[in-house]
């Protein structure tokens, strides 16, 4: 075997048509596929935003939902615990008014007397409403951009 | 062959390159077209839709905590009128658990105005009522099966927050009420309405359902925390109600205040409404000014102004507590004969027998001497004829005539000064009087105690309107009204309290004269004396018992301020005074 013969083969495979045509193909082909992955992926985080965001809707509404029976709850308390209930629950129990000279005071130190409610320590602090993510309600090519110019609004 | 193959091939694939290029060109001609710009404006009108969302109403509680007026659930009941199988069954299950019309519910679901596909049957329907249809509804569903018949298909319920007042009647002339559009009417509901009921947000929705969007923050109405003391308001209406038995006077109202701050602590009203029936307001009062008569319902109060004619006359300087005058039964002013109460001459009377007597003779003594100008500046200081700015709806400011008005004469001056004349709210004497027990400070009457928002409480402070008395003359002035209790064995007296006070006893004007049968019993007072931390006024109207305050609203009062001292523990003078000692 010569070495000229070689490569005479080796540069007819480079120049063979049919690989040219498979090069081509497969380039085209790799970006098929690309476009293909990048769609698939815009329809799965589309799909995906689109259940999140019902839901929260549907978390938002409940939550709703149960506050407004937390205050009926609450109400329906107010009224079994109300002044005349609990006038006559103590009456039916045996209780009688107290006056003043069933009284006796006696002196305890650090005693205060109560003071005025404090509602605002019942409750946690009322944040705002619990807010979607932008990632949430944004477009793929939105999601990009929002990426791409960030930087350069940062540099303002 | 095969170079005719690739030519075929070609040829081909040239012709799917331009069919593909054409839809491609002729997919963006019709995006850019002018007839895509219509549709895209035509769908962008109904891309979005505009909603409202309504916060819940803040609640108010006393100043312990407890709920007076707070939210329930109540339900629309309605009909989808597309998805509707049986009417007959729908129109039989609503009017057997609601009460209401057989025919006019079939009629309304089965002649329904043009276009609608809902039709609200009820509204404002009892939790409970709703959910006995809800539970009628699932087991005629569970019934039928899959392939049943009728039923209650069709039929919706919606909820909605109502207004609710757990203590019904209770304080119902603070607290006011709310209507079924979201508006309150007087006391706190009127005069914190905007409060209360918080802003309504307005935002675009999306209607396309895979679009999420954005629930708007939408703070509740903001909460507020009140004075009044739940259990004293309901034993102050307690002892009211039986008052006005044991006494025979047809209405009366009481108020107990923190005379060092102007916190009301308890207005009782004898007509009283379950606040949760609203819609009966109109048989229950005649005038808006009977909700409330003690911040509404001006009167001639009689001799409880005789403090702030005392209080005018030490703090000017035209009397001390050791003036003495002769009195001799009657005193001629502006041409008319001024008479004490019993029309009999007293004698020699220093100023605390003045108050202990409630000698008329002696006030008009009184204002005479100090002149015109001189007492009808200190009357105008001490709040009379103006509004006090007590946070309810509705308040009146009654009338103090003033020389140079039209319907003013010169008796005036004497009649004024024993409380003839003119006109004041009981909130009114009650403020004025305040700098008398708060050392010369007039405070601001209020029944607002804290604001609740956004989880924060914001407290409201004490105000104060003026000081038309010094110290020295509140003080001096609140031991001689106590001497004069004492002296005289008022039934207002508590044990083993120090009170001061003064009864009222006014003729009631009808037609231009005074009813000669009927009055107006009033008793002020606060205590303890040294230290006061309660003012209670009581009015009784017209009792048929006695006429006299001493004998009806004096008691009234000391029952009031035994109940007082009980729920504010308030120990006894002695005990204080040794605490205050150690």
């Amino acid at each position: 075997m010569n070495v000229p013969n070689v490569t005479h083969y080796i540069h007819a495979y480079k120049v063979a048509p049919w690989r040219i045509q498979v090069r081509w193909a497969g380039s085209v082909s790799l970006g098929v596929l690309a476009l293909t992955m990048v769609a698939s992926l815009f329809l799965y985080i589309s799909s995906r935003t689109a259940v999140a965001g019902r839901e929260i809707q549907n978390l938002n509404a409940a939550i709703a939902a149960n506050q407004q029976v937390n205050t009926d709850l609450q109400t329906q308390l107010a009224t079994l615990t109300s002044s005349s209930v609990m006038a006559s629950r103590a009456l039916e129990l045996g209780f009688v008014p107290a006056t003043t000279k069933d009284v006796e005071y006696l002196v305890v130190p650090g005693y205060f007397r109560r003071a005025p409610a404090i509602l605002a320590s019942a409750e946690l602090p009322q944040m705002s409403a619990p807010s979607v993510p932008r990632e949430y309600s944004q477009s793929l090519l939105e999601w990009f951009d929002q990426k791409l110019t960030l930087p350069a609004r940062g540099l303002r | 062959m095969r170079q005719q193959y690739a030519r075929r091939a070609r040829f081909l694939m040239a012709a799917m390159g331009l069919i593909a290029l054409a839809i491609i060109v002729q997919v963006v001609r019709i995006q850019n077209s002018p007839e895509a710009a219509i549709f895209r404006q035509r769908a962008s009108n109904y891309a979005y839709e505009l909603k409202t969302f309504y916060p819940d109403r803040g609640e108010i509680y006393d100043r312990n905590g407890h709920l007076l007026a707070g939210n329930s659930i109540v339900y629309e009941v309605g009909v989808d009128l597309n998805a509707v199988r049986d009417v007959n069954a729908i129109a039989t299950a609503v009017s057997a658990e609601l009460g209401l019309s057989y025919e006019s519910i079939a009629d309304a679901i089965q002649n329904p105005s043009a276009g609608l596909t809902y039709v609200v049957l009820a509204d404002y329907v009892d939790a409970q009522n709703a959910q006995n249809l809800q539970a009628l509804k699932q087991a005629l569903n569970d019934q039928a099966g899959s392939a049943g018949v009728g039923g209650l298909v069709g039929l919706e319920f919606k909820s909605h927050p109502h207004r609710s007042y757990p203590e019904k009647s209770l304080a119902s002339n603070i607290l006011g009420f709310v209507n079924r559009e979201g508006r309150g009417y007087f006391g706190v509901e009127e005069k914190y309405d905007a409060l209360l009921a918080g802003s309504p947000v307005q935002v675009l929705v999306p209607t396309d359902p895979n679009k999420a969007f954005e629930i708007p923050r939408v703070p509740d109405g903001t909460t507020l925390v009140l004075t009044i003391n739940r259990d004293l308001q309901a034993a102050t209406e307690q002892i009211l109600d039986q008052a006005l038995i044991d006494y025979g006077a047809p209405s009366g109202s009481i108020v107990v205040m923190d005379p060092r701050n102007g916190e009301i602590l308890a207005m009782a009203n004898s007509t009283r409404m379950d606040l949760n029936q609203f819609w009966n307001y109109g048989s229950i009062y005649n005038t808006a000014s009977d909700f409330n008569p003690p911040i509404s319902t001006p009167y001639e109060p009689g001799s409880v102004i005789k403090i702030l004619t005392m209080a005018a006359a030490l703090d000017s300087g035209a009397a001390v507590p050791g003036t003495t005058y002769l009195d001799t039964g009657s005193i001629l002013v502006g041409g008319a004969t001024i008479q004490n109460w019993d029309q009999n001459p007293w004698g020699l009377q220093d100023m605390t027998g003045c108050l202990q007597h409630s000698l008329n003779v002696c006030m008009a003594m009184l204002s005479t001497t100090m002149g015109a100008a001189n007492f009808y500046g200190y009357m105008d200081k001490f709040g009379l004829g103006h509004l006090t700015g007590v946070d309810l709806a509705g308040e009146a400011a009654g009338r103090l005539k003033f020389p140079g008005d039209a319907d003013w004469y010169p008796v005036d001056l004497a009649t004024n000064a024993f409380g003839q004349g003119v006109t004041a709210t009981p909130i009114q004497i009650m403020a004025a009087t305040s700098s008398v027990a708060n050392a010369g400070r007039i405070v601001m009457p209020h029944v607002l105690n804290a604001m609740v928002r956004d989880g924060r409480q914001y407290s409201v402070p004490a105000q104060f309107a003026g000081t038309p008395i010094s110290e020295a003359t509140a003080t001096t002035l609140s031991n001689m009204l106590a001497v004069s209790l004492e002296s005289e064995g008022s039934l207002a007296l508590v044990p083993g309290y120090r009170i001061a006070g003064k009864t009222g006893t006014a003729q009631i004007p009808v037609n231009g004269f005074y009813d000669t049968t009927h009055t107006n019993a009033s008793f002020i007072g606060w205590g303890p004396v040294d230290q006061p931390q309660f003012m209670i006024y009581v009015w009784l109207e017209r009792p048929s018992a006695s006429i006299w305050g001493s004998e009806t609203a004096a008691p009234v009062f000391a029952e009031v301020a035994q109940k007082t001292i009980l729920l504010l523990d308030i120990p006894p003078d002695s005990i204080r005074q040794q605490l205050m000692n150690k």
